[in-house]
């Protein structure tokens, strides 16, 4: 199962879970099975303007992005942009 | 019951509690820590609270049954996926007059919920409004921000959207009228369109639901005939025609408060003199209100931070971009500071609870 690691405050919208083992092929099958996939995900389903994924130490963006393939023990760390004041 | 006054910010939401004089307050939080609380109220019918929240993972809906101790998120709350629109940001939920409660966000778009705001229905005409190419954002996106439901009539309902204008609507929100003639919107070559108004607050008068009071980014307002015309009010005696903050009071339709800034170049109060300027003859003249207020602050206050809590007299607050509540019990005669050191203040709203 690969590993999802979120952020403190996404972590607290997920009922203080922080982590979550997920059967998924993909980045997408992997965030949509989140209690937080509509903090991640947009109405079309893309990543959130300033949301960052990285998969195995790799960013997504501007790579395969939502399709980046997963292995089974994959770690997916989900993190906020560095963004704001 | 103690008056409190909910005061959304840059960093969290802070309630104020005040003492019977509304003199002395004590303030609670940060509580939703790690949000912009772009508006926060309390549903009177139930007590439940209610806040527009936003961060990185987008505009959401916060609801809280305990005062503010735990707080649940609206599920999926979003625009139709086939759209081409994509929720920008929350920012102002209103209980209906019927069990329902409506959410304006930017872009330009209304929200329906029957659920106790655990999800939310976009208002199609609204998104899909024939005008809504002529729509521009302003500085603070394309926000719905004004919401003024009917209490007799809950399909009677004024809105405002920046830069889009006023609507109306008879029928519950099936169609949507602009109600915008005699506004001016400067910024653009006809300065008198039918749409493209940059409204920063509307208000309907409770006690006349034809009345509707109007600080635009060009000008104050007042109609008389629930938005089909308006008359122009800030040559009057206001010292700009630009400002956001816009109070009532609930007793008397012909008063009306508001907070100058010096103009749309320069969003602080006019001349670096905080005052509320007051009316209490429908606009045709204003007089200053500053008793209590700092003699020099180059403050600004943003379109949601201002309110009245309609007690005897009228209690009126509003918050500022520097982080500070002032507040007055007695209708705006004298000022104290509620609060102070507060992150930046997007919204201000009263409410009672023990």
């Amino acid at each position: 199962m690969a590993v999802v690691r979120l952020p403190a405050l996404l972590a607290q919208e997920a009922g203080g879970q922080r982590e979550f083992d997920v059967d998924a092929q993909t980045l997408r099958d992997a965030l949509r099975s989140l209690p937080v996939r509509d903090l991640c995900l947009d109405e079309h389903g893309e990543l959130r303007r300033l949301v960052n994924v990285f998969v195995d130490g790799q960013d997504v963006r501007g790579a395969d992005e939502l399709d980046t393939p997963l292995r089974a023990d994959s770690k997916v760390l989900v993190v906020a942009a560095i963004a704001g004041g | 019951m103690a008056v409190k006054v909910l005061v959304g910010t840059k960093k969290g939401l802070f309630v104020l509690s005040g003492d019977a004089e509304r003199r002395s307050w004590e303030v609670e939080g940060p509580l939703l820590t790690g949000f912009s609380v772009y508006h926060a109220i309390r549903d009177p019918r139930d007590g439940a609270l209610y806040a527009a929240t936003n961060f990185f993972g987008g505009g959401t809906v916060h609801r809280s049954t305990d005062n503010g101790a735990t707080w649940e998120r609206a599920e999926e709350l979003g625009l139709p996926e086939d759209g081409e629109l994509k929720l920008n940001a929350t920012w102002h939920v209103e209980p209906g007059s019927n069990g329902e409660l409506w959410l304006g966000g930017d872009p330009g778009v209304l929200f329906r919920s029957d659920d106790k705001g655990v999800t939310w229905q976009v208002n199609e005409p609204l998104l899909n409004h024939e005008t809504r190419d002529q729509w521009n954002p302003g500085a603070g996106g394309m926000c719905l921000h004004s919401i003024n439901v009917d209490a007799d009539d809950p399909n009677k309902l004024v809105i405002g959207i920046s830069a889009a204008g006023v609507f109306r609507t008879d029928d519950g929100g099936q169609t949507w009228e602009p109600a915008n003639k005699g506004t001016s919107a400067d910024f653009l070559p006809d300065n008198q369109p039918e749409v493209g108004q940059c409204v920063h607050k509307v208000l309907v008068h409770p006690l006349n639901r034809d009345r509707i009071w109007q600080q635009n980014h060009c000008g104050v307002y007042r109609s008389d005939d629930r938005g089909t015309t308006w008359e122009r009010l800030d040559g009057n005696g206001l010292p700009s025609d630009f400002g956001f903050a816009l109070m009532l009071d609930p007793r008397d339709q012909d008063a009306a408060f508001t907070i100058p800034e010096e103009s749309a170049m320069n969003r602080v109060a006019s001349g670096g003199r905080l005052g509320v300027w007051r009316t209490r003859d429908g606009g045709a003249s204003w007089d200053v209100l500053t008793n209590g207020l700092p003699q020099q602050a180059w403050v600004g206050v943003l379109r949601e931070a201002s309110a009245w809590d309609g007690l005897e007299p009228n209690g009126l607050y509003f918050g500022t971009q520097s982080g500070s509540v002032l507040a007055s019990p007695d209708g705006g005669e004298t000022w104290h500071e509620a609060a102070r050191w507060l992150p930046p203040v997007l919204s201000v709203e009263t409410a009672e609870w023990p």
